[in-house]
């Protein structure tokens, strides 16, 4: 258990003197809270797993530090660490039994064995794998190889942070879910700091307290899955979380006034003037901006289709040759090919080449 | 299933062709020399053990078999004991040449058994390890160590990086997880590796004859000197080979389900 620390942690897999746009991780800093529930999220090849086994410490940083409780551990080797890490693929000792292998992180710290016991008979409990505790690991489903490696990852107490990386992917959607709550609940019971990597953002939203999320490299994110939904940082976030994802079109922007191809959106902050040397686009959820019949005070946008998700209405539509998606009111029916858009002021945001501008109240 | 006609036949042919060699050889060492040289029986017809008393109870023939079970099996282990870290940094580390170096290991294969004879011979001279076990053993790695790197690099490169990296996280130093996790894992893999070592020293005759006299002879050079003033010894000759076939013969049967394995999984 402990607070971790990332100081202007880097890595490349080049060696430090590749370039900086090289990098698989590019410099962070952040604060992984004792206790959290972290989901890291973002796109294949964004360097999740890389800061993982950088905090594991299967990689070593090309710069920077980790702390744990503010102790440098950089340079401790992964057995040092105090760290439990759970594999997208199963990984069991295919030479010993369920039990043993559940066992084996605690033997190997010269846990008691009466305490040994208690805990495997409680995390196989936990896992459904209590009748397979006296067979041999091998021959059995990968759910059931994945269910040991997640057992060996929470069989330790006193782990500084159990790290899962994409740890469900081999796992049956139905089963997904349990497992899921099943993690939860020993979050909640056993105050581990528990980061979880993935690629889905509902598996994010739904395990952790708070989303982390990168994109080539870069941390551009970390807030409450409502954050990340209401006031995307980076456009990138917008449009990664939610689906379909926030809609962004190139605007200009002065005051309180968003100019879209002549046309005037309001804005609920005063953005002043921004830098022109940036790219300026505002971003808007579709959940926020509704389809109208076309007139005059509206930013008019071509329908192309209307995707009904059974709740709620969405229409896929052009503004200029941009792509965007809006909500249809219920009951809405859209009389030709072209519609209005209405916007919803107070969740227009307002990003400068791709970062979010906060403005003046 | 279509079955081909004389099938059976065809089988039944293939296998007299196979084993009947080893039937001759057989029948041969429990006949008599007078029987042997006299008439043609396809069985004894006066069975003798006297061959066998005779190879069990001289020094001179019983000891070749504890010299060749001797340095094979000194050449097994320390071939595996060498192979199994090379085996795994070649499958794990990427290093300058890499690739270059595991190509001319192998390569080391490649060259006949001739060619280390005469630097072999005259090296152990000058070191004093001439006409010992250790001599042919460590010759005989030449061979054996490549073979054994090439075969246990593929059963290593099947166990997923990923258990290294669990191993480490789960407390393991390196040697106990080599020991204790890899290992096993790749038990089946050193078995077959084990046993090409094991074949191939057991069979190899060149280098054996020429790095031993006396002390060390091996077994299959004492085949080859029995001529006599006496004439040829033909079944104290066909006795002694057939107890040369018989550790072959029982390293296969151990290690038989293990190579079916082993030619599923990896090399081989």
């Amino acid at each position: 258990m402990a607070r971790i620390d990332l100081v202007d942690l880097a890595h490349s897999y080049g060696g430090n003197d590749a370039p900086p746009e090289s990098f698989a991780l590019k410099p962070v800093t952040m604060t992984w809270r004792q206790g959290g529930a972290y989901a890291l999220l973002g796109p294949s090849g964004c360097g999740k797993t890389t800061l993982l086994n950088l905090i594991s410490g299967i990689v070593t940083p090309s710069r920077g530090k980790i702390l744990f409780d503010g102790r440098d551990i950089t340079p401790l080797s992964t057995q040092k660490r105090n760290i439990a890490q759970v594999f997208q693929f199963p990984v069991i000792y295919d030479t010993m039994t369920v039990g043993e292998n559940l066992a084996f992180p605690l033997k190997n710290r010269g846990v008691a064995k009466a305490e040994v016991n208690a805990r495997v008979k409680q995390i196989a409990d936990l896992l459904d794998l209590t009748p397979y505790l006296n067979r041999k690991a091998t021959r059995l489903t990968a759910d059931a190889k994945q269910k040991i490696s997640l057992g060996r990852g929470l069989v330790r107490s006193d782990v500084a942070a159990v790290l899962f990386d994409e740890p469900l992917t081999v796992i049956d959607p139905e089963l997904k879910w349990q497992l899921r709550s099943k993690l939860k609940a020993l979050h909640r019971e056993f105050d581990l700091t528990m980061i979880y990597v993935t690629h889905d953002q509902t598996e994010a939203l739904t395990f952790a307290d708070t989303v982390v999320v990168m994109h080539d490299g870069r941390v551009v994110q970390s807030g409450t899955p409502a954050e990340l939904f209401d006031k995307p940082a980076h456009t990138f976030v917008g449009y990664f979380i939610g689906s379909p994802g926030m809609n962004i079109l190139p605007a200009e922007v002065s005051g309180h006034e968003a100019r879209i191809d002549g046309h005037v959106i309001g804005l609920r902050r005063n953005y002043g003037v921004l830098p022109s040397s940036k790219k300026i686009e505002i971003g808007v959820r579709p959940e926020f901006v509704d389809v109208a019949a076309p007139a005059s005070g509206l930013l008019s946008a071509a329908i192309e289709r209307i995707d009904d998700l059974g709740r709620i209405q969405f229409a896929r539509v052009r503004v200029g040759n941009a792509k965007f998606a809006a909500r249809v009111p219920p009951g809405f029916s859209i009389p030709g090919n072209t519609a209005g858009l209405i916007f919803n002021p107070a969740h227009v945001h307002v990003y400068a080449d791709s970062q979010l501008v906060e403005g003046v109240a | 299933m279509h079955s081909i006609p004389g099938r059976r036949l065809i089988m039944a042919l293939f296998l007299v062709f196979l084993l009947l060699p080893i039937y001759w050889l057989v029948n041969m060492s429990f006949k008599t020399n007078v029987e042997i040289v006299s008439t043609m029986t396809l069985w004894p017809h006066t069975p003798t053990l006297q061959h066998y008393k005779r190879i069990f109870t001289d020094e001179s023939w019983y000891s070749g078999y504890i010299n060749s079970l001797e340095y094979v099996v000194l050449n097994t282990i320390i071939s595996i004991a060498v192979a199994l870290p090379a085996a795994y940094a070649f499958s794990r580390y990427r290093f300058l040449g890499d690739k270059h170096l595991f190509f001319w290991l192998l390569s080391n294969r490649m060259a006949p058994a001739a060619v280390y004879a005469l630097p072999f011979f005259n090296l152990y001279s000058a070191i004093g390890l001439f006409d010992t076990p250790w001599a042919v053993a460590l010759a005989h790695c030449i061979f054996n160590v490549p073979l054994a790197v090439w075969i246990l690099e593929g059963f290593v490169s099947g166990v997923p990086r990923e258990i290294d990296e669990t191993a480490f996280l789960d407390g393991y130093s390196f040697p106990r997880f080599f020991i204790k996790i890899l290992v096993p894992l790749i038990a089946s893999g050193i078995g077959v590796a084990a046993f090409f070592c094991f074949m191939f020293s057991w069979v190899e005759l060149l280098l054996a004859r020429t790095l031993t006299s006396v002390q060390a002879k091996p077994i299959a050079a004492i085949m080859t000197r029995t001529v006599s003033a006496a004439g040829m010894d033909w079944g104290l000759l066909a006795a002694a080979g057939v107890l040369t076939i018989i550790p072959g013969a029982l390293v296969i049967w151990f290690v038989r389900n293990y190579i079916a394995r082993g030619f599923a999984l990896g090399r081989v």
